[in-house]
């Protein structure tokens, strides 16, 4: 259901596995406390239905996963990939990678659009969400029009952004035009991560609005009339109040958006291949998978060592996150 | 009394959950074992097809025209990719063992097929590979094994609107030189028009469109940053820098540029011979003449087109090859080369049959000569090719972005060098 900014990556990209298994590690427990017998039918009925969800985690996570370190760790070409007998290099790939001129670039490109994609994102989102908290007339059908961004294929969204930044015809440099603003070249090498910045905010406030919205209305009204009553204005109510109140959900939500973000592909790429400085990790390791855009040479190990680098990066978003999260509850 | 009923619950459930899981697992296992019973058989009752045509669904003509090539007592199953990951998909399909009997190729995408071992030698299959055009034929032709024959040929040409190019008085004679093209480039602009369209996209379809500059340049690609190299590149920069061709050409594929000439506000456009016919149904008279070489003369251009192949089986190869054999013959002998050709807008790549086709059509007339001088890309580097076209699509990356700026285009193209050997 939360399938917002564009996740229909491919191959080598991360998933949200190791945030939820996490979680899943956690609602996991309460079984194990109490081994009173060794093998009570309950407990056989407790393995069977647990059995679907291991059986499926096996498949559909742990064994992608156990292939993508394998091939980062192998040396595959196409013909090797064929005949599935690629020699081991052991962490040479990942050096290579690393030592790469591209590499650092691309790091920071990667940051600079996910911070940056993530705090607009978010703060956006926030007052949007605080704005139509009021429930105005036609507020419903405004708060509607907001998802549309979400619900647009991505393909449609990303080409109408490559049209309205068209640098010659485009509707955004003219009207920068009207401010007497000189046009820009949006798409180019220079400007192109601002550019695909500037789409996927516009994808992530959704997302952002629908999470943070939902998680104001568990917010009890009462408080904010003991504090308006204590004389607070709508500034301090927003500080005391909502924001504080509002950390659980903000966390969360920050922490899904950086993943969606991090490995964002698609509208990168139907925006700009990937060229220029809007090349991002996610980019680059899709791009050497499938020998498209400028790396027409397929590069599965490569690519499959980006793709475990972000799986890293994720890993590590989500221990932050449950750092944070029992640092909360405590 | 809740919790009773509730491990009750729990159990039911548990055996539901167990015995829908052992039913599942059955349910695979008898699936695998009923295709292991099919494809063990030596009997092939389906021919599998891939093409990159994925414009023409099922119901197309072209998609009845593939199925009437079934050899007798078969029937024909055609799957459709881009050509972007056509070659991809075959790399897994051989990998699992179920490649598909025929698969039509782009041709720069031949050689590194046939390096990796996806395809079977057009000798082991029995595909007649006799009385095809040397330059055409040859991106099928690896380390002196010939493993499939194209089922047609395309270039591309220099399409000019004759109203805009006559409004701003540039005679079409004149655009036999670089020089000529930019003197009509600064006539049409000034006259009030734009310039010139073509498709700059990163990757393969941008240096299929930038090769005709290279070559005319004079430049080698086994030499991809040698100084003629950059001056082709400097053109195209040049062209951004002056506002003769649109900034999208870096994004631009050839569909969009094409796209951006119909709207009849551009004098040129670099594109395919696929749409000639295109060409000749617009309210502006549009006419195509070769691409000029940087001295006097057309450039040499780069073929298109796919070939047809039959890739590497693993079982029953007998019993696949004679049937690849059959549809490759259906589709390129000489009885049908010609009707092949015309359904997907291509040249005949037998010298003597494209003759009659051009003579049938007066549309076909410029291209004549175009598709004979045309050149394979793979027919100097072979497998090496990708490699250098990656570089070179780096390099015109950068200078498309550079706008005229002649150290960056310089830079490109020294970079250009390091990569092609990388």
């Amino acid at each position: 259901m939360v399938r917002p900014v564009g996740i229909q990556t491919p191959a080598p990209a991360p998933s949200l596995g190791p945030a939820l298994e996490g979680q899943r590690a956690e609602l996991g427990d309460p079984p194990a406390r109490r081994p009173r017998r060794t093998i009570r039918p309950s407990t056989w009925a407790g393995l069977a239905f647990v059995a679907p969800l291991v059986i499926y985690l096996a498949v559909f996570y742990a064994y992608p996963l156990y292939e993508n370190v394998s091939m980062s760790l192998h040396r595959y070409t196409r013909a090797t990939f064929v005949t599935g007998q690629a020699p081991y290099v052991g962490l040479d790939i990942y050096r290579e990678i690393v030592a790469s001129p591209l590499f650092w670039p691309i790091v920071r490109q990667t940051a600079t659009f996910v911070i940056v994609s993530l705090v607009f994102q978010y703060a956006i989102g926030l007052g949007l969400a605080v704005f139509f908290r009021r429930g105005f007339r036609l507020s419903g059908l405004l708060r509607g029009l907001f998802l549309v961004p979400w619900l647009l294929p991505i393909i449609v969204s990303a080409t109408t952004w490559q049209w309205m930044m068209d640098a010659d015809s485009g509707i955004l440099n003219r009207f920068l035009g009207v401010f007497g603003i000189d046009p820009v070249w949006w798409l180019n090498a220079e400007h192109s991560l601002w550019a695909v910045t500037i789409a996927n905010i516009w994808l992530g406030i959704p997302f952002n609005l629908v999470i943070l919205y939902s998680g104001l209305q568990n917010i009890p009204t009462d408080l904010y009339e003991a504090a308006s009553l204590d004389g607070a204005g709508a500034w301090k109510q927003f500080w005391s109040i909502t924001f504080p109140l509002l950390k659980p959900v903000s966390a969360i939500t920050l922490l899904l958006g950086f993943v969606y973000t991090l490995k964002v592909v698609d509208i990168i790429w139907i925006m700009t291949t990937g060229t220029g400085t809007s090349q991002t990790l996610a980019t680059w390791a899709y791009g050497m998978a499938f020998g498209k855009g400028t790396s027409a040479v397929i590069k599965y190990s490569q690519a499959s060592a980006v793709g475990s680098i972000l799986l890293l990066v994720a890993l590590v978003m989500g221990f932050v996150y449950l750092f944070v999260q029992r640092r909360q509850e405590d | 009394m809740i919790t009773t009923r509730s491990t009750r619950f729990a159990k039911v459930a548990g055996v539901a959950a167990g015995a829908a899981l052992v039913t599942t697992l059955a349910a695979c296992s008898s699936d695998s074992s009923g295709s292991d019973d099919s494809s063990s058989s030596a009997k092939l009752t389906t021919v599998t097809f891939w093409d990159p045509y994925p414009q023409y669904d099922d119901s197309s003509d072209w998609a009845k025209y593939v199925q009437a090539c079934a050899p007798t007592g078969t029937t024909l199953k055609r799957t459709t990719a881009p050509t972007a990951d056509l070659l991809n998909n075959l790399t897994t399909a051989v990998k699992e063992g179920n490649a598909p009997d025929v698969i039509l190729l782009d041709n720069p995408a031949v050689p590194e097929a046939a390096s990796s071992g996806l395809l079977a030698p057009a000798s082991d299959v029995g595909i007649d590979t006799a009385g095809f055009d040397a330059n055409l034929a040859g991106p099928g032709t690896v380390d002196d094994v010939t493993y499939g024959v194209p089922v047609g040929a395309n270039t591309l040409g220099l399409y000019y609107n004759k109203d805009i190019l006559d409004k701003a008085g540039v005679d079409p004679s004149t655009l036999t030189t670089w020089d000529g093209l930019n003197a009509a480039l600064e006539k049409v602009t000034k006259a009030g028009s734009k310039g010139i369209t073509f498709a700059g996209i990163s990757g393969e379809e941008g240096v299929f469109q930038f090769l005709p500059w290279f070559w005319g340049a004079g430049a080698d690609l086994k030499e991809p940053g040698s100084a003629q190299a950059t001056e082709a590149g400097q053109l195209l920069s040049d062209w951004i820098g002056k506002g003769y061709a649109p900034k999208s050409a870096t994004t631009d594929n050839q569909s969009a540029s094409w796209d951006l000439f119909l709207t009849g506000k551009y004098a040129f456009a670099e594109n395919g011979s696929w749409f000639a016919k295109a060409a000749s149904e617009q309210k502006f008279h549009a006419v195509m003449t070769p691409i000029p070489g940087k001295a006097e003369g057309a450039a040499p251009v780069p073929t298109g087109g796919e070939f047809a192949l039959a890739p590497l089986q693993k079982k029953d190869s007998a019993a696949h090859y004679a049937n690849a054999k059959q549809v490759i013959d259906c589709l390129v002998g000489k009885d049908n080369q010609v009707k092949t050709a015309d359904a997907l807008g291509y040249f005949a790549a037998n010298k003597d049959l494209r003759q009659t086709q051009i003579a049938s059509d007066k549309i076909w007339a410029p291209w004549a000569s175009a598709i004979e001088s045309a050149q394979g890309r793979t027919s100097d580097l072979g497998a090496q090719y990708t490699v250098t076209s990656a570089a070179l699509s780096t390099a015109l990356q950068t200078s498309l972005n550079a706008a005229g700026d002649a150290d960056q285009v310089k830079q490109a193209f020294q970079q250009a060098t390091q990569d092609a050997q990388g």
